[in-house]
C-alpha cells in the first residue's frame, strides 16, 4: 500500500481548505433594524441578582405602568445569569432573531457593545426626556460614547470599606483614616486573630484594586485625541499596585488563597466572618446582612493616601440599552424610560439597595437609609470610570489586570515587569480597537 | 480481497456511506473550513455582529500568535501535560487489566464496577468532585494528609498534578477494559506455558502479552493521545479557566479564552488550526506504526 | 486462573479491592456530600459519613425552573444522537470493511483525522451554520453537531465488529437468495449489535455532558435548555454551595451510571471485539 500518498491527500485537502480563503467569506450579521412596530412582544433581558425576587417586583410594577399606556404591547422579561451574560449578549448581537429589544448591561461594557454594533443610539430621546436632566454626570458619562448616548443609567454601584465593629473594638482600633492606617489595622487584626484575613483582598478583584492606583495619583490609561494609552506602568500607578499587592501575604491575606479570589469571594469571606475588613459595594449590603456578621459591622469610605482623604472609587453600575436590531424601537425606548425612571429607581433602591443615578432621588434615599451615606460620600468625593474605549472590554475580559496582580503576588514577576507587560497588552487592545 | 467484495456493485458502498458523508461534510468539514478561513481574517466581535467589515490579514494572526511568548509556553505545557496523562493512564490501565486476570470474580467485579463508575462520571462533575476532595477548607484529602489549608491550585505543578489525577481517574477505565478484553482473547495455554517456564510477571507481560496486544495498545494509545491533547473541561473547571495568571492553560482552553473571553475569534481559530496540525502529525506516526505491523486498515 | 500461586492471588485480590475502593471514593464522597445537611458540609471536620441525611440540597436543585423539562430535553437529545449515530456509523462501517473501492483508505484516514478536530474551536462556525438553518434555540442545534462529532469514533470502532462477522456467512446468505438489504439488517445488524452498544456509550457520554453547545446555541428559548445548563447555576465555586453542587452532580451522573450498568456486559465484550480483529 502506498500509505504516504493516501495520507498526503486528506492532509493536503485540509490545508487547501484553509488556504483557499476566497471562495466564501465567513458570516457576519446585519444588525440594523428593519422596522419599528408599535405593537407586539417586547423581549427584555435583565440580570439575575442574588435574591432576585424584590427586583422582580419592582420591574413588574414598572411593566404594569408601561402596559397601561401601551395596550397593544406585551412584555416578556427574562432574568439572565450574570456569569454567562457576556456570551449570551454577544450571541444576541450575532443572531437578531433571538435578540431581545432591551437589555441591562454593565457600564464598563458600553464602549465595547457600541463598537460591536449592538446598541442603538438614543441621544435624541434621552435629550428630550425630562427626568434625564437630573442624571448625575458620571452616570451619563457611562452611557455615552463619542458624545452620543446609548441607553439610560439604571443604577450606580460604588465600593467602600466594610469593617467588623466587634473586632475593631476588641483590638482598640479606629476606622482607618489613611492608606497607611488601613494596612497597619489589617496586619494588626491578622496578628491578633490568625483565623481572620485582616483586609480581604483578591488577585482577581480589579475594582477593589483600582482605588489604590488612583489614590496614589496613578491612572489606568490616558486619553489624548480619542486614543488611549496605558498608564498602568507609570511610577504613580506602580506605587498603588505595590500598596495593593503588599496586602497579599501571611501577615494579612495569604497569597496561596487570596491570589485566586475575586470581588465576590472577598465579600463572601467578610460576610461569613472570615475577614476583619473588606472592600464591598453598596450592592453587597444585602449579602453581608444575610451573613454571620449582621449587626457587627459598619462601613466607611475607603481612605486615600493622606489622612482624611477618600480614595477615588470605581464608578460601577448598570445601564439599560435598546438593541440596534430591535423591531420595536419606540416601544423599547418607552419601556427603558419606565424602568430607568425616577420612580422605578427609587423603588429599586428600597428593594435592593441599588443607588439611584439621579442626584435628587439619591439624596432622598440617603435620608431614608443611613447605610448608604459612606457610599454617597465616596461618590461625592469623585468616583472614576474605566477608560471609555472599546478596547477596555477586551482588556477586562482577557484578564490583563488580574493576571498582573496574580503575577506579582505569586512572586513570579516584580511590580515593574508585571505592570510593563500589562501596559503592553493594554496598548495592543487599545490599538486594535482604534 | 473477498469474492463478495468484488461482486459488490460500484455504488453500494457509497450509498451506505452517504448519510455519514453528508453529516460530516456539513457539520464537520465545512465548519473546519470556516475555522481555517477565519484564522486568516481580522475577525472580532465587531466583525461578527456586523459593526465593521471583515478584512483579510493573511498570516497576520499566525505571526501574532507565534510572536507571543505565552503561546509557546502554553504549547509546551500542553504537550508535556498530555504526554504525562497518556503515560499515566496507559500504565495504570494496563497494570489493572493484568491484575483483573489474576483475581476471582468478586474483586474483579468490584474493580470493574468502580472503574465503570469513574468512566461514566461526566467530566464537569468529575472535575468538581475532585476539586472538592482537595478543597483547602472542606476537603477530606488535606485532613487525612494533615496539610492544613494548603491550596492545591495555587502552585503551577500541584494544580497540574491535581488535574492529572482526575484525568487519569476518568480515562484509565477505557484502557483497562479494552486491554482486559484483549488479554482474555490470548489463549490460556500460551500464558500457562510461560508461567511454567518460571518467567516473572513482568517478563510474561514484556515477552508474551505485550507483543500479542500490540494492535490494541496502539489503538488505546492513539485514542488517549487524541483525548488528552484536547483536554478542556478538566482544566477549565478545576483551575477556574486556566489557573492563577494563566499558569495552567492548555491549548484548547487558551483558544477558547482568546475566542470567547476576548472575542478574538481569528486568534482562537489560528490556535485551533495549530492543534489540528499537531494532531495530524501524530496520526502520521500512528499510521506508520500500523504499517510496520503489516496491519491493513 | 489455576497457575497463579495462592498467596500471590490473595495479595492481588486485596489490592484489587483496595483500588476499587479508591476509585469509587470520589463518587461516594459526591453522593455523601449531596445528602449531608448544610452545616456538616461547611464544617471543617469532613467526616466520611452522615448521621442525619437531608434532601435539602436536592430540593434546591429540583426547584430550578422547569427542571423536569430540562431533564427530558437532555434525554431526548442524547437518545436521538445515540440512535442516529449508531445507525449511520453502522452503514458507514459496513461500507469501509466489506467493500473495496477507490478512496477507501483515504476515507478511513479522514474518519481518524475527524476525531482530532477540537470541538470547542468549532463553536463559532457552527453557531452561524445553525443560525442560517434557523436551528438556533432548538434541540436540533444540539442534536446535529453531536451526531457529527460522535460519528468518526463510532465508525472507527465499529469496523472491528463488522470485520469479525465471517464472510462465509455473507456468501451463504446470498446463496440462500437473501437480498443485500436483508443481509444488512437481518443478519449483519444483530451480529454487530454488541459493538453498537459499546460505541453508543461514547456518544451518549459526550452528548449528555455537553454544556458548551447548549450555552452557545440556546440563547433565548429557555424551554429548550438542557440539564447541564440548569446545573451550571450551581457550579459557582465562590459561593461554596458545595451541597447544591454535589447534589447537581449526582443528578447528572446517575443516568449515565444507569446506562453503563445496563450495557456493562456488552461493553466489555464489545471493546474486546472492536480491537481483536
Amino acid at each position: 500500500m502506498k500509505f504516504s500518498a493516501r495520507i498526503a491527500a486528506p492532509a493536503a485537502a485540509l490545508v487547501l481548505a484553509g488556504l483557499t480563503a476566497t471562495a466564501c467569506a465567513p458570516q457576519t450579521s446585519d444588525n440594523s433594524a428593519k422596522k419599528d412596530e408599535k405593537s407586539g412582544t417586547l423581549r427584555v433581558w435583565l440580570f439575575q441578582e442574588v435574591g432576585n425576587a424584590p427586583k422582580q417586583k419592582v420591574v413588574d410594577r414598572a411593566v404594569d405602568a408601561f402596559r397601561a399606556q401601551h395596550k397593544d404591547a406585551e412584555v416578556e422579561i427574562e432574568y439572565i445569569p450574570v456569569e454567562t451574560r457576556a456570551q449570551k449578549i454577544k450571541a444576541a448581537f450575532n443572531d437578531p432573531e433571538s435578540a431581545p429589544d432591551l437589555i441591562e448591561y454593565g457600564n464598563t461594557d458600553t464602549a465595547g457593545y457600541v463598537k460591536d454594533g449592538g446598541l442603538a443610539d438614543v441621544t435624541e430621546e434621552f435629550g428630550a426626556w425630562a427626568e434625564a436632566k437630573d442624571t448625575d454626570p458620571a452616570a451619563k458619562q457611562s452611557v455615552s460614547v463619542g458624545g452620543k448616548v446609548y441607553g439610560a443609567p439604571f443604577f450606580v454601584g460604588v465600593r467602600a470599606l466594610y469593617y467588623r465593629t466587634d473586632v475593631f473594638e476588641e483590638l482598640g482600633l479606629k476606622p482607618p483614616k489613611s492608606q497607611a492606617e488601613l494596612v497597619t489595622a489589617a496586619k494588626k487584626i491578622r496578628k491578633a486573630k490568625p483565623e481572620l484575613y485582616g483586609l480581604a483582598v483578591g488577585g482577581a478583584y480589579t475594582y477593589g484594586a483600582m482605588p489604590f492606583i488612583w489614590a496614589n495619583g496613578g491612572e489606568l490609561a490616558e486619553e489624548s485625541g480619542g486614543t488611549y494609552t496605558s498608564a498602568i506602568d507609570s511610577p504613580a500607578a506602580r506605587k498603588g499596585i505595590k500598596a495593593y499587592t503588599s496586602l497579599f501575604g501571611p501577615d494579612n491575606c495569604p497569597a496561596a488563597k487570596c491570589a485566586e479570589m475575586g470581588g465576590n469571594d472577598t465579600v463572601t469571606a467578610f460576610a461569613s466572618g472570615r475577614a476583619g475588613m473588606a472592600i464591598g459595594g453598596d450592592f453587597s449590603h444585602a449579602a453581608v446582612e444575610a451573613g454571620k456578621v449582621k449587626g457587627k459591622y459598619a462601613v466607611v469610605p475607603l481612605p486615600g493616601v493622606k489622612a482624611g482623604e477618600i480614595a477615588p472609587a470605581f464608578a460601577g453600575g448598570n445601564n439599560l440599552g435598546v438593541l440596534k436590531s430591535s423591531s420595536h424601537r419606540t416601544l423599547a425606548v418607552d419601556l427603558m424610560k419606565q424602568l430607568a425612571g425616577k420612580k422605578a429607581q427609587g423603588e429599586l433602591f428600597d428593594a435592593m439597595g441599588f443607588l439611584p443615578t439621579y442626584t435628587d432621588v439619591r439624596e432622598s434615599a440617603a435620608k431614608k437609609e443611613p447605610f448608604v451615606e459612606p457610599f454617597i460620600e465616596t461618590l461625592a468625593a469623585g468616583a472614576k470610570a474605566a477608560p471609555a474605549s472599546p478596547g477596555w472590554a477586551q482588556i477586562d475580559s482577557s484578564l490583563v489586570l488580574p493576571t498582573m496582580f496574580q503575577e506579582i503576588v505569586s512572586g513570579r514577576k516584580d511590580v515593574a515587569a508585571a505592570s510593563g507587560d500589562a501596559a503592553k497588552k493594554m496598548n495592543d487592545a487599545f490599538g486594535a480597537a482604534g | 480481497m473477498s469474492a463478495i467484495a468484488r461482486r459488490g456493485s460500484g455504488w453500494t458502498p457509497w450509498l451506505y456511506l452517504a448519510p455519514a458523508l453528508v453529516v460530516l461534510g456539513g457539520l464537520l468539514v465545512y465548519p473546519v473550513y470556516q475555522l481555517g478561513l477565519i484564522s486568516f481574517l481580522e475577525y472580532t466581535q465587531a466583525q461578527v455582529s456586523g459593526g465593521e467589515p471583515t478584512s483579510f490579514k493573511g498570516l497576520g494572526n499566525y505571526t501574532t500568535l507565534f510572536g507571543d511568548p505565552q503561546f509557546w509556553q502554553v504549547l509546551l505545557a500542553t504537550v508535556v501535560f498530555a504526554a504525562a496523562c497518556v503515560l499515566a493512564t496507559l500504565a495504570l490501565g494496563c497494570a489493572l487489566a493484568v491484575l483483573l486476570t489474576r483475581v476471582r470474580a468478586v474483586p474483579r467485579l468490584a474493580l470493574m464496577m468502580a472503574a465503570l463508575g469513574a468512566w461514566a462520571t461526566p467530566a464537569i462533575t468529575g472535575s468538581t468532585v475532585w476539586v472538592f476532595l482537595f478543597d483547602p477548607d472542606f476537603g477530606p484529602v488535606n485532613k487525612v494528609l494533615g496539610l492544613g489549608d494548603h491550596s492545591w491550585t495555587y502552585g503551577r505543578y500541584s494544580a497540574f498534578a491535581l488535574v492529572l489525577l482526575e484525568v487519569v481517574w476518568c480515562s484509565f477505565p477505557f484502557v483497562m477494559v479494552t486491554v482486559y478484553a484483549g488479554i482474555r482473547a490470548i489463549p490460556a495455554e500460551v500464558l500457562e506455558a510461560a508461567s511454567l517456564d518460571g518467567a516473572s510477571q513482568w517478563r510474561i507481560w514484556r515477552s508474551v502479552m505485550a507483543p500479542m496486544l500490540r494492535p490494541i495498545l496502539v489503538v488505546v494509545t492513539i485514542q488517549s493521545v487524541i483525548w488528552d491533547f484536547k483536554i478542556f473541561t478538566q482544566i477549565y473547571v478545576m483551575t477556574n479557566g486556566g489557573g492563577i495568571a494563566g499558569q495552567n492553560l492548555v491549548l484548547n482552553v487558551y483558544a477558547y479564552q482568546k475566542a470567547f473571553a476576548s472575542s478574538q475569534y481569528s486568534l482562537g481559530s489560528a490556535i485551533g488550526v495549530v492543534m489540528l496540525l499537531i494532531l495530524l502529525a501524530v496520526t502520521l506516526v500512528y499510521l506508520r506504526l500500523l504499517r510496520r505491523q503489516g496491519e491493513e486498515l | 486462573m489455576s497457575f497463579v500461586r495462592r498467596p500471590w492471588r490473595l495479595a492481588a485480590e486485596a489490592s484489587a479491592l483496595l483500588i476499587a475502593l479508591a476509585v469509587a471514593f470520589p463518587l461516594y464522597w459526591m453522593v455523601l456530600s449531596a445528602f449531608k445537611p448544610a452545616g456538616e458540609i461547611q464544617s471543617t471536620e469532613a467526616r466520611p459519613w452522615t448521621l442525619s441525611p437531608s434532601l435539602d440540597s436536592f430540593r434546591r436543585v429540583f426547584e430550578q425552573q422547569e427542571f423536569g423539562r430540562y431533564f427530558l430535553n437532555s434525554l431526548l437529545v442524547a437518545s436521538v444522537v445515540v440512535i442516529a449515530s449508531a445507525l449511520i456509523a453502522f452503514l458507514a462501517a459496513t461500507a469501509v470493511t466489506r467493500f473495496r473501492f477507490k478512496f477507501r483508505t483515504t476515507l478511513l484516514i479522514m474518519f481518524l483525522v475527524a476525531q482530532m478536530v477540537p470541538i470547542e474551536a468549532l463553536t463559532i462556525p457552527l453557531f452561524f451554520l445553525m443560525r442560517d438553518f434557523g436551528q438556533l434555540n432548538t434541540l436540533g442545534s444540539l442534536i446535529l453537531p453531536h451526531i457529527a462529532f460522535s460519528l468518526p469514533f463510532a465508525v472507527w470502532m465499529l469496523r472491528g465488529f463488522v470485520k469479525a462477522v465471517p464472510e462465509a456467512l455473507e456468501e451463504a446468505a446470498y446463496i440462500d437468495g437473501a437480498s443485500r438489504s436483508r443481509f444488512l439488517w437481518q443478519i449483519l445488524f444483530p451480529l454487530v449489535f454488541p459493538g453498537l452498544v459499546a460505541t453508543s456509550v461514547f456518544s451518549f457520554i459526550s452528548t449528555w455532558n455537553d454544556f458548551l453547545f447548549a450555552k452557545s446555541f440556546i440563547i433565548s428559548d429557555t424551554s429548550q435548555s438542557t440539564l447541564p445548563m440548569a446545573l451550571l447555576v450551581f457550579f459557582k465555586p465562590e459561593e461554596n454551595d458545595w451541597g447544591g453542587i454535589m447534589a447537581a452532580s449526582t443528578v447528572m451522573t446517575v443516568p449515565v451510571l444507569v446506562f453503563f450498568v445496563l450495557v456493562q456486559r456488552r461493553l466489555v465484550s464489545g471493546l474486546g471485539g472492536a480491537v481483536k480483529d
